[in-house]
């Protein structure tokens, strides 16, 4: 066995590459002026996957490297109380309003991808795999594992979200004439979560803070949901 | 560090705590989710605790991107699968984001508008 080889089968190697290219993917980002569409994690996921292949190490020996990682998505799920108790008293003072609207945009936002997923005719496994894709990423991954969906795929479908918020969500809502922060950040939260909420926060401390809530709002009502609604479609 | 540390257990405790929530009332919702709530229930209580969770919480939010790398690069994998149903996809994700934005946006700004406004006549009065 070379020493090359005894390096990258060592435990460790799989998280050292994750670390260096999450860590490089950034402060790539960061020195291209932050351009919405080369979203870093998309660029770390590029480039460690291109290594595994170059280097001959298989998807099961890289996680098992990375578990550390896959552990510590429960806790984050858990931390995200925090942003959403930061807008709790604006929140709290327009509790129906808000509820009137997570409610609706849920409604249109699961019907629009059954009915078109069907309407295509698309197996149901594929069906069920899509329809976390709002859903803020760590919850939506435990989504897929209840109604048995495919965990990568929903995972590219959760970041093409977000990434579409970034790109295109404020001048879509600038084109409907929605200019209230609230309702810009919370439209931005509902539909892409995360990486929506970092654009919501850049436009305002107001827009961002009412996006992180949405997404956590959101993530709540999808997960009592979409069990329910992937149950008939054999999930 | 020692912060980070506890403020990391006292995540990880809500979550265990919420998985046995799960398994005992039979809840269909994830361990994670139910720690969540009942982080945002204790905390909006007890300034004291949610002290204690933010040191922990911050550096995961902040990171939250590097977590999703691993599943991310099991997605590298399965692009060929993207491709065959890529107009489906196309169609269901853009136009459910599209349509929930514009929904979500409309909406909101119409009913705080017409409350904002009962409330300045409410205070007139």
């Amino acid at each position: 066995m070379s020493a090359l080889d005894a390096v990258v089968h060592a435990p460790g190697f799989g998280l050292a590459l994750t670390l260096v290219a999450y860590l490089g993917a950034g402060e790539l980002h960061r020195r291209l002026g932050r351009p919405a569409l080369l979203a870093p994690v998309l660029l770390a996921m590029v480039a460690v996957a291109v290594c595994l292949r170059l280097l001959g190490i298989s998807y099961e020996e890289y996680l098992a490297s990375v578990s550390v990682l896959t552990l510590l998505l429960g806790p984050a799920t858990v931390a995200l109380a925090l942003p959403l108790l930061r807008s709790g008293r604006a929140l709290a003072s327009s509790a129906l309003e808000v509820g009137v609207v997570l409610v609706v945009t849920g409604l249109v936002s699961v019907g629009v991808t059954v009915g078109a997923l069907v309407a295509f005719g698309v197996d149901d496994e594929l069906l069920r795999t899509a329809l976390p894709r709002s859903v803020t990423t760590p919850v939506a991954l435990t989504i897929t594992e209840t109604i048995g969906a495919s965990a990568t795929l929903a995972l590219v479908l959760t970041l093409v979200s977000g990434v579409l918020g970034a790109v295109a969500a404020p001048s879509l809502l600038s084109l409907v004439r929605v200019r209230d922060p609230r309702a810009r950040g919370f439209a931005t939260g509902v539909t892409s979560h995360g990486i929506g909420t970092a654009r919501a926060l850049a436009e305002s401390e107001v827009a961002g803070g009412w996006s992180s809530a949405a997404m956590v709002l959101n993530a709540l009502a999808m997960t009592v949901a979409l069990p329910l609604v992937a149950r008939s479609f054999g999930g | 560090m020692p912060a980070v540390l506890a403020g990391l257990a006292l995540l990880l405790a809500l979550q265990l705590a919420g998985t046995a929530l799960v398994v005992l009332l039979g809840l269909p919702v994830p361990g994670a989710v139910v720690g969540l709530v009942a982080l945002v229930v204790l905390a909006a209580r007890s300034p004291a605790l949610r002290r204690r969770a933010e040191p922990g919480a911050t550096p995961l939010l902040q990171h939250l991107q590097l977590l999703f790398v691993p599943p991310g690069v099991g997605a590298v994998t399965q692009l060929d699968r993207l491709a065959a149903d890529a107009l489906p996809l196309t169609v269901a994700v853009v136009g459910s984001f599209a349509l929930g934005l514009v929904v979500a946006g409309v909406l909101l700004q119409a009913l705080l508008r017409r409350r904002d406004l009962r409330a300045a006549r409410g205070a007139a009065s």
